[in-house]
């Protein structure tokens, strides 16, 4: 089997599968453990309060966007290019297509796609720039914050060139395939390790502390 | 005021590792372990906190920076030492008072104030507590009330206070122990003891209103709850439960609390 192949393969198959497994364990730990030791939650639960925070949060209609615009507004379109770019890619439905599951969905037009993928990347590299140079983001950094950061950022600035053959001088396109597959892999991997995790945890937090602050009457 | 004393003179026992893991292992639940686990460093919260804009932007105040604690207590299982454990005292007693305004902008909801309460519940199994704090825990312990006011100073207080504003209201009286009244009304027990003036305020309005109220000879008239503030539980519960044994026992409707 060639490296190509492992990486598309075997490889692939492992990252998806600690991603999927990893998250479920993440979110049956979350219920096991509350049920035992958070029971206030259960006994206040409210799906009033739960649904309304989401709706807030998830739509830039709280406290700190109105508080801190432009740094949450970049934080809105890099999470929007982070979850769409990848699912609505030409390049990866083609995939999607051709393997054994038959799949296929509209794709996003070459030019956006590239457009997102830029401002994604530009916003990856302000936000470090931020951590790096902020006295108080320093001193609250560790090394896997600008890690995960990088992480995240690293699948498509590689996807970016092999899109547009921008290293095609130095690798092969092939090399740059394998570094732009591992790349996702890392980062799918990654979720479920690290704080990475907010991509299912942020739902049970901020549900657990609407339950808690919406039964007092604060604001969700 | 007391309760700014230093822990050193207060904590004499040393720091057993073991007990505190003990203490903490149970309570760490579901909702802790998110919180450590995915707060992203963000710093949203530094500029939410009081003590951040008063500290000339201290960065040590940012909310996020002083549950850094509970992360190292629990990485390191317990094994600190007695000079970390003051450091963690100094702010989680003067650097936050768990106001929760963090909380509303943390775009996780993550819940400091929940995260510092629980370490000055670790502090205060290790015997570390501000001095003022411990008296008055002794006080509800002893006498259902912070200042040991004793049930005779109580009743003897609440009747000179008829006596004194019903000079000014004829006909005021303040029903002490009367079954079925529809309110039952507690105190701060500071009122008793410094500021009965209060007391007697609240009587004139309560006969002014034509309110059916009374108040309860036994404990559960102090309505504050200082033992919540150094995370003593047991101690808090115990507070809360008098005020509602009483209610039960007077049949009342309603509890009501001085401002």
């Amino acid at each position: 089997m060639s490296l190509y192949n492992f990486v598309a393969g075997p490889l692939l198959w492992l990252s998806f599968a600690v991603f999927v497994i990893g998250l479920v364990v993440r979110i049956v730990t979350f219920l096991k453990v509350s049920s035992e030791k958070d029971k206030i939650l259960y006994q206040h639960f409210n799906w009033r309060y739960v649904l309304l925070t989401f709706a807030r949060w998830l739509m830039p209609i709280n406290p700190t966007v109105a508080k801190t615009p432009a740094f949450t507004l970049l934080v809105y379109v890099f999470h929007f290019c982070l979850l769409v770019v990848p699912i609505f890619l030409q390049g990866h439905i083609i995939l999607w297509e051709e393997s054994r599951f038959r799949l296929s969905w509209p794709a996003l037009p070459h030019l956006l796609a590239d457009l997102m993928t830029i401002v994604f990347i530009t916003i990856a590299v302000l936000f470090l720039l931020r951590r790096a140079l902020s006295r108080d983001l320093r001193l609250l950094s560790t090394f896997s914050d600008y890690a995960l950061l990088i992480i995240t950022a690293l699948p498509f600035l590689t996807g970016y060139w092999v899109t547009h053959g921008t290293l095609d001088a130095i690798l092969s396109r092939y090399s740059i395939q394998i570094i732009h597959m591992l790349s996702g892999e890392l980062m799918l991997v990654m979720i479920p390790l690290s704080k990475l995790s907010h991509f299912v945890l942020f739902f049970f937090s901020r549900g657990a502390t609407a339950v808690e602050f919406g039964r007092r009457g604060y604001s969700v | 005021m007391a309760e700014e004393t230093s822990p050193k003179e207060t904590s004499p026992k040393e720091i057993n590792p073991q007990e505190i893991m003990d203490f903490l292992k149970p309570k760490i639940g579901a909702r802790f372990k998110t919180w450590l686990d995915i707060c992203a460093h963000c710093a949203l919260c530094a500029d939410t906190c009081h003590f951040y804009l008063s500290s000339e932007k201290d960065p040590n105040m940012i909310p996020a920076r002083k549950v850094r604690f509970l992360k190292e207590i629990l990485k390191k299982k317990g094994k600190v030492d007695k000079a970390y454990l003051e450091e963690v005292y100094k702010t989680i007693y003067y650097e936050c008072n768990m106001c929760r305004r963090c909380t509303l902008y943390c775009p996780f909801g993550i819940d400091i104030a929940l995260m510092i309460s629980l370490l000055r519940a670790t502090l205060t199994s290790q015997g570390m507590i501000p001095e003022g704090l411990r008296k008055a825990i002794e006080n509800y312990k002893a006498t259902g009330n912070q200042m040991a006011v004793t049930k005779e100073e109580w009743v003897d207080t609440i009747q000179w206070c008829e006596e004194e504003a019903s000079a000014e209201l004829v006909g005021l009286k303040i029903p002490i122990d009367k079954k079925g009244a529809k309110i039952m009304y507690t105190v701060n027990a500071r009122e008793p003891k410094f500021y009965p003036q209060d007391i007697m305020e609240v009587a004139k309005i309560f006969y002014v209103a034509g309110e059916d109220w009374t108040l309860p000879s036994e404990s559960g008239w102090d309505d504050t709850n200082l033992a919540m503030f150094v995370g003593d539980a047991k101690t808090a519960k115990m507070i809360v439960e008098n005020t509602f044994k009483r209610a039960e026992e007077l049949e009342v409707q309603q509890v009501a609390i001085t401002e």
